[in-house]
């Protein structure tokens, strides 16, 4: 492998909860575009000592980042990629925005593989006043969409798909939300509505999906690490009435077991974290069929009480 | 346990690694040993509340009317009722047959 400073672009240390990672490319455009859509998961903790940063231009040697993507021109298909983690050939002759999508992805599906001492939902997550807000859902709920559409409305950006409960340590809290703020996917079916999001560049996983980034010089903040206060459940429907309609305890309860991904490891802990979860937040069921009316409703629930 | 159990003398116990959350009036027990979440109703929960391997059955029962005067007159059969349901999916046991 060449070494890092071989590379036109390397990122700075980034973090996805406990997945520590950097990414590097042979094509200085593709990496900067990549280091911008990931700028929002720059690892602060590691930040000031990254060596991979800038290659070209390498600071400070410190502590690389455990993990690294490189991005190569493939040398079977020109204008593809080949992607490798940790050295390993993972994916080859990528379109560079299907290589994006896929990275996108990958960092997912890590940050939850290594991220099982938190309590995880699949889940959005937004945070207002210093107030968090989970938005747990199947996929195709239009939970990400929700999520986008109130980051648009000025709200913390957590996640669209994966919150961190982390742990009260003396068991009688409801914890704290982490940010994990990636790239906000949206979906075909949601373009129209979040037209104004639509990234510069277009990557996608092949179906076209939007990568959009969050964070400084994006217009959309990232909020920081929160104690929960709302649980939103959505659900989109097209023939609905746009409504909110308040959830029992255990309604709640069983809602947030449903969508947490790693409960079963937790044990007994975890359904009491889920409990205290239950008791402590306002926790509704969204029905929507209109994005705009919807997260006017999520406002002024929030609005209300933070 | 044959078919007669519960019996006034018997002492249900909870499984270990089984545990129950408090919701409005339920109780959600969850085990994560047979990977089971339940949601237990008030009458239920109150029964599982008891099942702590001190009480035999009979004493569970006047503890209960005691608590619930108006029930008295079928809280025998929804006790004993409800622990073999609870023995059934593996949540409790005879407290003797677990030592």
């Amino acid at each position: 492998m060449p070494d890092v400073h071989d590379w036109a672009h390397c990122s700075a240390n980034l973090r996805a909860l406990s997945y520590r990672f950097a990414v590097c490319c042979d094509d200085a455009a593709l990496g900067a575009h990549i280091s911008a859509l990931l700028s929002s998961l720059r690892d602060s903790d590691t930040d000031a000592e990254n060596p991979h940063e800038d290659a070209v231009d390498a600071g400070p040697v410190g502590e690389p980042a455990p993990h690294r993507y490189t991005l190569t021109a493939s040398a079977g298909r020109a204008g593809a990629v080949d992607v490798r983690r940790d050295d390993q050939l993972v994916e080859s002759a990528l379109a560079p925005g299907v290589a994006v999508g896929w990275l996108v992805w990958d960092i997912n599906r890590l940050a939850a593989e290594l991220s099982g001492q938190h309590l995880l939902f699949h889940s959005g997550g937004l945070e207002a006043s210093g107030v968090g807000i989970l938005v747990p859902a199947a996929s195709g709920s239009g939970k990400s969409t929700l999520t986008a559409g109130l980051v648009r409305a000025g709200l913390g950006y957590l996640s669209d798909e994966l919150v961190a409960l982390e742990l009260d340590a003396t068991g009688s809290g409801p914890g704290r939300l982490l940010p994990y703020p990636k790239p906000i996917t949206v979906k075909p079916g949601s373009f129209g509505v979040l037209a104004d999001m639509a990234p510069d560049v277009p990557d996608g996983d092949g179906d076209g999906e939007w990568q959009v980034p969050v964070g400084d010089g994006t217009g959309r903040r990232v909020g920081g690490a929160c104690e929960p206060g709302f649980v939103i459940v959505p659900r989109y429907d097209p023939s609905a009435e746009t409504a909110l309609a308040r959830l029992s305890e255990t309604e709640a309860f069983f809602t947030l077991a449903l969508h947490a991904v790693n409960l079963l490891p937790h044990g007994p802990a975890g359904s009491e974290a889920l409990g205290r979860l239950a008791a402590h937040c306002a926790c509704y069921a969204l029905a929507f069929s209109d994005l705009d009316a919807a997260c006017g409703l999520v406002l002024g629930l929030v609005g209300a009480r933070v | 346990m044959d078919a007669s159990w519960p019996k006034a003398d018997s002492v249900p116990v909870r499984r270990e690694g089984a545990s129950g959350v408090e919701l409005d009036d339920n109780i959600a027990v969850y085990d994560d040993v047979g990977q089971l979440m339940i949601l237990l109703n008030s009458s239920a929960g109150a029964v599982w509340n008891l099942c702590d391997g001190t009480r035999t059955v009979g004493e569970m029962i006047t503890e209960l009317a005691e608590t619930y005067p108006d029930g008295a007159a079928v809280i025998r059969e929804d006790v004993r009722e409800t622990l073999r349901k609870l023995a059934e999916i593996g949540l409790v046991s005879e407290g003797s047959e677990a030592l």
